[in-house]
């Protein structure tokens, strides 16, 4: 797909996806349209989008629990998407894992820690004998910068950092090789994000992780991805590594997605300017629009008269900043 | 600046608790807080610091099992804590002090259509016809940027969007003319792309009406957006406030600075960032000293044992923590938050990360 | 005094992992429960004397032999129709017998039969509702055989029964679970589809939970109060169908004590002697008030947005 994608290996690949959703009459609700990406072994892979978007579906869809009306996903060249075998299933649920983004929601509130974070070891008896799932336990629970006290726990006596890193613990203790975080710091408190957020980073590195890491704020992506998918109403519109991104956006749903970027700077901020997406500036012609390599690595969504608008703003702003 | 300015609204001495089973918390413990007129004030605090609970003093909406166990709220010469029933409220909760919250649809009837929604305000406030204060709400709707208003008059709330809804409810609190407009955490519930534009509405409402606006938000973002004044919240306190300029430049209290400093956006990519450590306090326990000081890596002995009076920093500044005393070691703010406006003018000057053209 | 001062402004020792560790006291479920439910006085008297009934209708009949058919007294003009008095605690009937005997053999076959119905239907309805919540394929089909079953009317269903089965202990047990079950599934299998997509149960899914151990473990601890809710009905209620399907005749038979039997039995004297038939009826609707009080009361315990 991309120059990159020779020396890289790549670990999940979304092959022209659809997700529809019966909406009870006859007419079907698209909330994905041919989604196409590979993401490859250690990265971070961010997908960013407002709400219904389709981002938590799309993500939703790796984790088997949306299917795919069209197109299909593999994981490790293996397709995962429709009906697979008993055992690739196992293989699968023990592989990519899920961070979810209400810690208060997803931790079962009548199970104590121990209970919530062997869950997965229970089920894949993934322990020798009692003493090394205890063990294993502790472990995780440390690895989060939890105490082995917390085992015996339930999870409204933690407070929503601590949750949401029993939930992280949870993931990890399945030693994964893929992870899915959906809007994981969302929902805590400000001053609990910058931790879940370096945790997740410290994880990565050390157990050689993979993450899709769906998210709004293009801020914390830019702290956390390595590439970028930004998305709207259903559609990838531009993919481009992080720094690319963000220095050369060139979909104006991208450059609108970005002034929306609250600045911590009171003389800054107030004299920001926001823009508003206006989808009536793109080519109306009805040509149909595809995902085209504007420049290496850096895909956007258009028409074939987009693409060359596309490339002379890239030339411009290569200009304006510098080669890259 | 603050001697020639009229005060709106006078809180002193502030405390809130609630009754839980047996128990009493105390949620607000000793909050003063002058409003001047037409000034954006914003309280910055995370959940649990107490924001919500301290301004629905001013609106008397606290729940049933909470009361103001001290101090004094002055409105117009009225001590707003020593109203009780709903009609010592009248003229007063959402009529001079309005609120807007975090989901549209709490404010809104469901099963009533917009329009009557509105008008309803209208002639209630303003004792005018009913044809007159159809006019008024359709007036209100396209100040607050309904496209087509007229036609949408008779829609209900589902067939609006949220942001649409979240207009709306400015609407209807602007259509009383009030002098203090409350609005605890407006935004929140809307997408990014929204935010920006309510925050501008409310901005530019302001300017043309003369209101006094109240913020209650988590995010530092908002409250650089729209603030004049900022008070930080931490543990049911004020802990820090100022003007806007010195909360961001030259913060004093280790809370305000953990809070700036692990912001992702001043994140680098490859280092950690900053974190704060710990959970903010329970209510259950009694706060003893400084409510922040087991979270804070910069605690001093004190903290622990004592709890700090506001020193002053400049004649609009004050922070509540004992490293402003001049027996406390020099301490300087982290490395992140220094220099903070030439960093983020790097970020969003021309080739900048967050530059926009 | 100076000396102590500066020291206060010295920096404290900062341990990041002092600030995870939870102050509050070990929490149990179970435990506050009880706790709960132990804390409101008059649920516990109500609890106490539920629990004196209970046993004194186990008890009590032993040592009486009461039976409906042995009638020593009945030629004795003297020992029928007695007013309750300190040797006649509550008088004596028609044929001579005490009242009082009569009424706890009855109240000891109402309370098993109840008890052990109630056991039945739920240790039926709550696994199939269970699972009949979770699965959509299940519920297409187990739908239609609702609609089938509660469409039978329960009378008509009694009397078939009791014909083919004869009357007795059995059959009237037979009788009131053999149906009744599926109202509990039912009701189980609403529950369980209010919960069963939240999110907690979609990160049991990513972990590779089964539907058992996910019915075992995050479904049914959530219904706990729901289904002592609904116990704390059924037992009562079950109680009344007794009593009326005896009344009716399709109940016990004639050879059982049972509160329906005693209360048919005296509705003839109620004219002359009320007592007779306000007596059964006031012990079942002691023996039923409290049945539910208790009840309620312990589904309100499990609850956990009561425990503090």
């Amino acid at each position: 797909m991309s120059n990159n994608a020779n020396d890289r290996e790549v670990i999940v690949s979304v092959k022209h996806v659809d997700i529809s959703f019966d909406t009870g009459g006859k007419k079907k609700f698209k909330a994905v349209s041919d989604a196409n990406f590979d993401i490859y072994k250690g990265e971070t892979f961010a997908l960013v989008g407002e709400s219904g978007s389709g981002k938590t579906t799309l993500g939703r869809a790796i984790m088997r629990i949306n299917p795919c009306s069209a197109g299909e996903i593999t994981f490790e060249g293996k397709r995962i998407s429709g009906k697979i075998s008993k055992e690739e299933d196992r293989n699968v649920v023990r592989s990519i894992q899920m961070i979810f983004q209400d810690p208060a929601a997803s931790l079962n509130e009548r199970a104590t820690i121990e209970y919530c974070v062997s869950e997965g070891l229970l089920n894949f008896h993934l322990y020798k004998d009692e003493n090394d799932r205890i063990a294993k336990v502790d472990k995780a629970l440390q690895d989060v910068g939890l105490l082995p006290e917390h085992k015996s726990r339930y999870p409204h006596e933690f407070s929503g950092g601590q949750r949401q890193r029993v939930g992280i613990a949870r993931a990890m203790v399945m030693e994964p090789k893929f992870i899915v975080a959906d809007e994981p710091i969302s929902a805590l408190d400000v001053s609990i994000r910058a931790q879940v957020l370096n945790l997740m980073n410290k994880l990565k590195a050390e157990k050689n992780l993979t993450y899709l890491f769906i998210a709004h704020d293009l801020s914390v992506v830019r702290f956390i991805a390595d590439r970028i998918a930004v998305i709207h109403l259903g559609e990838i519109v531009e993919i481009a590594e992080s720094e690319t991104l963000f220095e050369y956006p060139l979909h104006p749903y991208t450059t609108a997605l970005l002034s929306t970027v609250p600045m911590p700077d009171p003389l800054i901020e107030k004299n920001r300017k926001h823009k508003v997406y206006d989808p009536s500036v793109l080519d109306q012609s009805g040509a149909p629009r595809e995902m085209k390599e504007v420049r290496p690595g850096h895909f956007v969504h258009c028409t074939p008269k987009e693409y060359d608008e596309y490339c002379a703003k890239a030339d411009r702003l290569e200009k304006e900043k510098g080669v890259r | 600046m603050s001697e020639n300015r009229k005060i709106v609204l006078s809180a002193r001495d502030i405390e809130v608790q609630f009754r839980v089973r047996d128990h009493y918390l105390t949620a607000i413990r000793n909050i003063s807080l002058d409003l001047y007129e037409g000034e954006t004030f914003a309280i910055v605090g995370e959940s649990g610091s107490g924001k919500s609970v301290f301004t629905k003093t001013f609106t008397g909406m606290l729940e049933s099992n909470g009361k103001i166990s001290n101090g004094s709220v002055m409105f117009h010469g009225k001590d707003l804590t020593k109203l009780k029933t709903d009609k010592d409220w009248e003229g007063i909760r959402g009529a001079k002090i309005s609120t807007i919250f975090q989901d549209p649809m709490t404010s809104l009837n469901p099963i009533r259509t917009i329009g009557s929604q509105i008008t309803e305000v209208v002639e209630k406030h303003q004792g005018v016809s009913k044809a007159e204060a159809k006019k008024q709400a359709i007036e209100m709707m396209e100040r607050v940027g309904i496209k087509d208003a007229a036609n949408r008059f008779d829609e209900y709330p589902f067939q609006y969007s949220g942001g649409m809804r979240q207009r709306i409810v400015i609407a209807i609190a602007l259509s009383c003319h009030p002098e203090i407009l409350i609005c605890d955490e407006p935004t929140t519930a809307l997408d990014v792309t929204i935010q920006a534009q309510i925050l501008q509405l409310i901005r530019d409402l302001q300017k043309e009406l003369g209101f006094t606006t109240l913020y209650i938000t988590h995010d530092l973002g908002v409250v650089a957006n729209v603030a004049d004044r900022v008070g930080v919240m931490y543990g049911g306190q004020i802990i820090e406030y100022g003007n806007v300029e010195e909360i961001f430049f030259d913060p004093r209290h280790p809370y305000t600075w953990a809070l700036l400093s692990s912001l992702p956006q001043l994140g680098v990519k490859g280092q950690d960032l900053y974190y704060i450590a710990g959970t903010p306090p329970s209510l259950y326990n009694k706060i003893q000293g400084d409510a922040f000081a087991p979270r804070n890596e910069h605690a001093l002995k004190i903290d622990f044992k004592q709890e700090p009076p506001f020193f002053k920093v400049s004649d609009t500044h004050y922070a509540k923590t004992w490293l402003l005393d001049p027996r406390a070691p020099k301490l300087e703010k982290p490395e992140v938050i220094r220099d903070l406006h030439e960093k983020i003018k790097k970020m969003t000057d021309k080739g900048g990360a967050f530059h926009v053209e | 005094m100076d000396m102590e001062n500066t020291n206060l402004f010295e920096f404290a020792e900062y341990d990041e992992l002092e600030s995870e560790h939870i102050a509050a006291p070990r929490y149990s479920y179970w435990k506050s429960v009880w706790r709960t439910f132990f804390k409101n006085k008059i649920t516990v008297g109500v609890a106490v004397l539920l629990l004196c009934i209970i046993i004194f209708a186990l008890i009590q009949p032993m040592m009486s032999g009461y039976s409906p058919i042995k009638t020593p007294n009945i030629n004795n003009s003297h020992l029928k129709f007695l007013k309750p008095s300190p040797e006649h605690i509550f008088g004596t009937d028609h044929v001579g017998n005490e009242v009082f005997d009569a009424v706890w053999a009855g109240a000891r076959n109402s309370i098993i039969i109840s008890f052990i119905c109630t056991a039945i239907n739920m240790l039926i309805g709550i696994p199939i509702g269970a699972l009949w919540g979770f699965s959509k394929k299940m519920d297409r089909w187990m739908i239609e055989v609702y609609n089938v079953i509660s469409n039978v009317p329960f009378l008509l269903l009694a009397m078939i029964l009791s014909y083919v089965l004869g009357a007795g202990m059995r059959s009237l047990i037979i009788t009131m679970t053999c149906t009744e079950w599926i109202f509990v599934a039912y009701f189980i299998r609403t529950q369980v589809m209010i919960i069963r997509d939240r999110e907690y149960n979609l990160a049991s899914k990513c972990l590779g939970t089964g539907t058992w151990t996910m019915i075992m473990k995050n479904i049914l601890p959530y219904l706990i109060s729901v289904i002592m809710t609904y116990v704390s009905r059924e037992v009562p209620s079950l109680i009344s169908y007794e009593v009326f399907l005896s009344y009716m005749g399709l109940g016990l038979g004639t050879t059982n004590a049972s509160l329906g039997q005693s209360i048919a039995m005296y509705t003839s004297y109620m004219n002359g002697y009320p007592h007779l038939f306000w007596i059964p009826v006031s012990v079942l609707a002691i023996i039923s008030i409290s049945l539910y009080i208790v009840g309620q009361r312990l589904a309100d315990a499990a609850d956990p947005r009561t425990h503090m």
